[in-house]
């Protein structure tokens, strides 16, 4: 179908017809050009038929501007997607997570389609006509809030990154996974629209005893989990919008809770409930899952930052120096993020941590928010041991894999954050390795 | 312990909104920022910013949305129950009926006796393993059972009767559920007031307030007035800035190669083959949606799709019977696949696509 086309004017590389159209051609071609030699304008090996051809989509025209009434990436694209592992799954793709393709993400804010997406026993359509929030427990007002009713508060946006908390949980006895997709995928950010919780309790009256919020989502499992009321109070928001359109069905549509830079399973999804009490419940999933068992026997529940955090996601796995030419000038890029704060610096290390070089910050740096760090090299084509290291404004620095084992033991399974990167070769292949002293 | 060591100290001046920014853009300040009990940094609110962001001004708060639940409406939905048996509903069940009821409705994905082994997560077991740690192969890990690990039976009540059977929900009665909570404290070993629970043992509201789950004193406690929270949630470990010359290390490699990713690793940009548009579309997404928790994994005892043997064992009592199975339930299956809307022609059509792709 794409037959190749070449402009007619370059076409014709002999010598006889070059001084014929030399008037044609511009002078900065013909600057570039040696009468001498007779020069070759197709013929030449350094020429790229990427120019010199007629690219096949220039000529012909595209599709319907009405194709798609919901935009899809460009077919060329069909790799950028999440992806699951079964060793991941608690025994099959319901209750399972699918990680985020971080090594193709750009920016801070996830596309909505590429959001990570971890559920506890599917992912529910809840029909937004018959969607309830109820508001009831140690408060003068019990409320119901259609959809409807709850859009009409005054709408806030923010840019927070969603993460659950057994992210990067895979490499606490070794790194296992040779990618940056399941390494650290278990995390995604947007933009989310909704009102503040405190302004919708602030008529209701909350009893001075209400210590604890009970939030609880209308699905198959019906996940709940206790909230200390000085985070309801603090930055906690009932979100109905995710990178300006509505939620996502994945991300809990029609309203999830959001509380920024807390575990990802207690921003509740297809939210339901809301109940006030003097004390936390206990539920299942704060309890047998989402606590920490530490080497005396003894778990820490209740424990919600996502701790600071960073990883570099250029070069990785999936994105190696492999093409690099020694000599070249390349970035090294990442993320770094902390449930805490704010991101107050990131440094770098080419050496596996004998020395480091602080990044430069880049784009927008807010609270509990993705950050983009930055720091160029030119391409020495020798082994380098790269690590990132990032510390917040809440003044937590990220430790070394020993000193957090040292701490916690091996069996904690979440809020594991301690300093990783990646090993890159001397031909500028990339592999997960972790630095122990 | 070392790892509360950092205490979050002073919750230090309220910022004025002309410190607002210095607080979070200069790295040389010595603003004490005020801290929440996580230990994170409370940013203001102010009349015009919040951090970063601008607010509106205007500052009404009246809004009125809304209504008030009746109370049946609350009691619809209040349904959980707190470990001090807030929220317990009357009711009573004996080991026995749970055992019955565990075997129907429980044994296919969680095992024998609790015992797990088909990926679900397995119920008994684990008692004195939560010091153990998984260093290197060989090692016994701990275990996380209800009977080792889950502090508080209040959680296991309200948890089955909210979620469980995990593809048929809000199905069990209270009784069912008191039966259940009976059974799987009777095969973890756990005893009411010192008494064994036996068969014959019927569980009642006030023998389930008497329960003292082996591992209640695991936790770390939260207590209401939240004094020990604020020494609780410091960083879990600390790091150092050093910048030069700094402690060496060696570098650890994969050992074993994980491959099974779904989609298959790959950054190629190139246009994919279109598949054929696939027959079977809606049977396809049927079987997924209400099929495919039990019909994909032999260890639940379900026939699997595509397994010939076990179809053709299946297959030997008539299709009309199979047909008909399906509609009203067999042994651990629920009527319709716990799918209510699917239609008799339905499932026959999904029965019908289910044999021939396991011929």
């Amino acid at each position: 179908m794409t037959k190749k086309q070449k402009d007619p004017d370059i076409q014709a590389p002999n010598r006889r017809d070059f001084f014929k159209k030399t008037a044609f051609l511009s002078a900065s071609l013909i600057a570039s050009s040696s009468i001498l030699a007779p020069i070759k304008i197709t013929a030449s090996s350094l020429d790229d038929p990427a120019i010199i051809d007629q690219a096949s989509w220039g000529t012909k025209l595209g599709d319907l501007v009405d194709k798609n009434h919901y935009g899809l990436p460009s077919p060329y694209e069909h790799n950028n997607v999440r992806r699951v592992h079964d060793l991941l799954s608690s025994g099959d793709r319901y209750a399972t997570v699918s990680m985020s393709p971080l090594h193709q993400q750009e920016g801070i804010i996830t596309p909505n389609g590429l959001f990570f997406n971890r559920s506890h026993s599917g992912t529910t359509q809840v029909d937004p006509h018959k969607f309830r929030l109820m508001i009831h427990g140690l408060l003068d007002k019990p409320l119901v809030l259609t959809l409807e009713e709850l859009k009409r508060y005054p709408s806030e946006s923010r840019i927070h990154f969603i993460e659950c908390p057994a992210n990067g949980s895979t490499g606490w006895r070794g790194p296992q996974f040779d990618n940056l997709q399941f390494v650290k995928g278990m995390m995604s950010s947007a933009e989310w629209t909704g009102v503040p919780l405190k302004v919708v309790l602030k008529e209701l009256g909350l009893h001075k005893n209400a210590k604890w919020m009970l939030a609880e989502g209308s699905d198959n499992s019906e996940m709940a989990r206790s909230i200390p009321i000085e985070k309801v109070l603090d930055d906690a928001m009932l979100v109905w919008g995710q990178n300006g359109e509505p939620l996502r069905a994945e991300q809990g549509y029609p309203v999830r809770l959001l509380l920024p830079g807390w575990e990802g399973n207690l921003n509740v999804k297809w939210l339901k409930r809301l109940e006030f009490s003097s004390k936390p419940w206990h539920s299942k999933e704060e309890t047998s899952k989402y606590t920490m068992l530490q080497k005396n026997g003894k778990a820490i529940n209740y424990f919600w930052p996502m701790e600071v955090n960073s990883i570099i996601t250029s070069p990785c796995p999936e994105v190696p120096w492999s093409s690099l030419k020694k000599g070249d000038i390349i970035e090294i890029t990442g993320l770094a993020w902390s449930g805490r704060g704010t991101i107050k610096t990131v440094d770098i290390s080419l050496d596996g941590g004998k020395n480091w070089i602080e990044a430069s910050l880049k784009g927008l740096v807010l609270p509990k928010s993705w950050t983009r760090f930055s720091y160029i090299i030119k391409w020495d084509a020798k082994e380098k041991m790269l690590l990132s290291r990032a510390i917040d404004d809440s003044g937590h620095i990220q430790p070394s894999i020993n000193k957090l084992i040292e701490n916690v033991g091996v069996e904690g399974i979440y809020h594991r954050n301690p300093i990783v990167g990646w090993f890159v070769s001397n031909k500028g292949e990339v592999k997960n390795a972790h630095v122990r002293s | 312990m070392h790892m509360f060591a950092l205490k979050q100290k002073s919750f230090a001046l309220i910022l004025g909104s002309c410190m607002l920014l210095a607080s979070y853009t200069s790295a040389s300040t010595n603003v004490v920022l005020k801290k929440n009990v996580d230990g994170s940094v409370i940013y203001p609110r102010t009349n015009t910013h919040y951090s970063l962001y601008l607010l509106n001004k205007q500052n009404i708060s009246e809004f009125n949305h809304g209504r008030a639940p009746t109370l049946n409406e609350i009691k619809a939905w209040n349904k959980d129950v707190m470990p001090d048996g807030e929220g317990l509903p009357q009711g009573q069940g004996s080991v026995e009926q749970g055992d019955e009821l565990y075997s129907a409705q429980c044994l296919s994905c969680h095992g024998d006796f609790g015992a797990g082994g088909s990926g679900y997560p397995t119920l008994t077991g684990g008692q004195g393993s939560l010091k153990n740690q998984l260093l290197q192969a060989g090692d016994e890990p701990p275990m996380r059972t209800i009977g080792s690990y889950w502090p508080y039976a209040s959680t296991l009540f309200w948890y089955i009767q909210s979620s469980m059977p995990f593809n048929n929900p809000k199905s069990l009665s209270n009784d069912e559920t008191y039966a259940l909570v009976a059974y799987l404290l009777s095969v973890n070993e756990i005893e009411i007031e010192g008494i064994e629970l036996e068969d014959d043992y019927v569980l009642t509201k006030e023998k389930f307030l008497k329960i003292k789950m082996p591992n209640v004193d695991g936790f770390y406690p939260v207590s209401p007035e939240r004094s020990d929270l604020k020494e609780q949630r410091p960083p879990l470990a600390q790091g150092t800035r050093c910048m030069k010359n700094c402690k060496s290390s060696n570098i650890v490699f994969i050992k074993n190669e994980i491959t099974g990713f779904d989609p298959k690793i790959s950054t190629i940009k190139d246009l994919a083959k279109i598949k054929n548009k696939s027959k079977n579309a809606a049977e396809k997404e049927i079987y997924s949606q209400s099929c495919a928790a039990c019909h994909s994994n032999d260890a639940l005892g379900a026939p699997v799709l595509g397994d010939k043997i076990a179809w053709s064992e299946v297959l030997k009592k008539g299709v009309k019977l199979v047909y008909k199975n399906a509609i009203d339930g067999i042994n651990a299956m629920p009527p319709r696949g716990g799918n209510m809307d699917l239609s008799d022609k339905d499932l026959e059509n999904l029965i019908d696509y289910m044999i021939k792709v396991s011929k």
